[in-house]
């Protein structure tokens, strides 16, 4: 799916909010990297709601999550030079950024006692479609290789990626040995990557 | 990868890709990691599967975040590459220029800033020559051109959003409002800073010019200082009279 665009023009716009990861986001991110006000506008609509899917997950205040996305966009336009296409693509830099902002917001503002409660009262549902969810050919796809993974890898991945718990709290929650949380988190994840056909 | 020194640790890679460790975990992860190309290639694979798990969570932004970014973005001066020892000058310049003509663009009169800052003028020495409005806008230009700049962005209760740009060096920001509403006759929106013991009249939010108020300087911060906004009579008042309608805890 990853196609790159030829040459370092920026291709046409997708929609806004069109979800194709990938494509000529990284051409986007060089233009960005010499502070190109228009190719940020693309980036954004490419991006941003991805990165705000993301953080609604994690740190389910809207107001928040809002906050978090701004942030996050802001620091692809701060250091968009510093994006390395040898170390992974576009989407996968952008949407690292995303996680790791969100998670360090929910781990910054719930006290251990909270995030129990939350725990407590969150199902554990990978498909919880809370709000307008663009449903994509992604989401479906997804969807389907979370199917296909075990009970104890989806329910290791889906707390982990979209609820911002570490692995020892995964472990907590779901009464298991930290160590299997571990390896189930990995092949989890491996086997996730294989079904998509990505990485 | 077993053999490789990492032993029991790699098995923490899964974890690691969805940052599903604790900063200690992490640090010692990725110590591993820079030691271990097969290492470095799994988590490059399962991160791209990882963003797909975030591309399937996508949502629609509100249409409104979208300019407010934009413009939040005009302010925040962008990192030149790694190691581009080169240009780096260049770079800066270009950089700090665009802000400038950004800020302009929004209606904010810094035309001096964009003089001093494209010409790289020095803070020290020719400062005390400097009237009021001259001292500001390098003040402005100096938080926005700071090496650790960095930007927070919050709504106000009553509507609208604040956007700062600190930097920690300078022990100073840069606030600047969008989308307030507007305010009864007679009522202003009033900064505060607020420091232990009290609050601190920063002055009066000015009047805005396409929807945007500010910018405003809060200099000589301390670490717990607060920043809050609150509704005023058009005069200004000695100390809040109304609850804050934002504090931001930069």
């Amino acid at each position: 799916v990853d196609v790159s665009a030829s040459g370092p023009q920026r291709g046409a716009p997708d929609p806004a909010g069109a979800g194709q990861p990938g494509g000529d986001l990284a051409g986007l991110l060089g233009l960005v990297a010499r502070g190109d006000p228009a190719a940020f506008r693309d980036v954004y609509d490419r991006a941003a709601g991805q990165v705000l899917g993301v953080a609604r997950r994690v740190v389910r205040d809207p107001a928040q999550s809002e906050e978090v996305m701004q942030e996050v966009l802001l620091e692809v336009w701060r250091t968009a030079a510093r994006f390395d296409p040898a170390a992974g693509s576009a989407a996968a830099w952008i949407m690292t950024l995303a996680h790791r902002r969100a998670v360090d917001r929910v781990r910054s503002e719930h006290s251990a006692a909270q995030r129990e409660l939350r725990a407590a009262t969150v199902p554990v549902d990978y498909d919880d479609v809370t709000e307008a969810v663009e449903t994509s050919l992604e989401h479906e796809r997804v969807r389907r290789c979370l199917g296909s993974l075990t009970d104890l890898q989806r329910e290791a991945v889906t707390l982990a990626y979209y609820q911002g718990y570490t692995y020892r709290e995964v472990a907590g929650l779901l009464g298991v040995a930290v160590g299997t949380v571990k390896t189930r988190m990995r092949d989890g994840l491996i086997r996730l990557r294989d079904c998509l056909g990505v990485g | 990868m077993r053999g490789r020194g990492g032993g029991d640790l790699h098995t923490l890679v899964g974890a690691y890709a969805m940052d599903a460790v604790t900063q200690a975990d992490r640090a010692r992860f990725e110590q591993h990691l820079a030691g271990c190309d097969p290492c470095r290639a799994e988590v490059r694979g399962l991160r791209e599967a990882t963003a797909r798990l975030a591309a399937a969570a996508q949502v629609r932004p509100r249409p409104e975040l979208r300019e407010q970014t934009m413009l939040a973005a005009s302010l925040i001066r962008q990192l030149p590459p790694e190691g581009d020892a080169e240009t780096p000058a260049g770079v800066r310049w270009r950089a700090r220029r665009r802000v400038v003509l950004s800020w302009a663009a929004g209606g904010l009169a810094v035309g001096l800033a964009a003089a001093a800052i494209a010409a790289g003028v020095a803070m020290s020495g020719a400062e005390h020559r400097l009237d009021m409005a001259q001292r500001r806008t390098h003040a402005i230009a100096a938080v926005l051109g700071a090496p650790d700049a960095t930007m927070l962005t919050a709504k106000v209760t009553t509507g609208g959003s604040a956007t700062v740009v600190m930097s920690h060096r300078d022990r100073a920001l840069v606030f600047t409002a969008a989308g307030l509403p507007a305010l009864a006759p007679g009522q202003s929106y009033e900064l505060w800073l607020m420091v232990p013991g009290g609050a601190v009249s920063e002055g009066m939010l000015p009047a805005a010019k396409g929807g945007m108020r500010g910018p405003l300087v809060i200099s000589g911060l301390a670490p717990g200082d607060r920043v809050g906004l609150t509704v005023e009579p058009a005069g200004g008042a000695a100390r809040p009279t109304t609850p804050e309608i934002l504090v931001l805890s930069p």
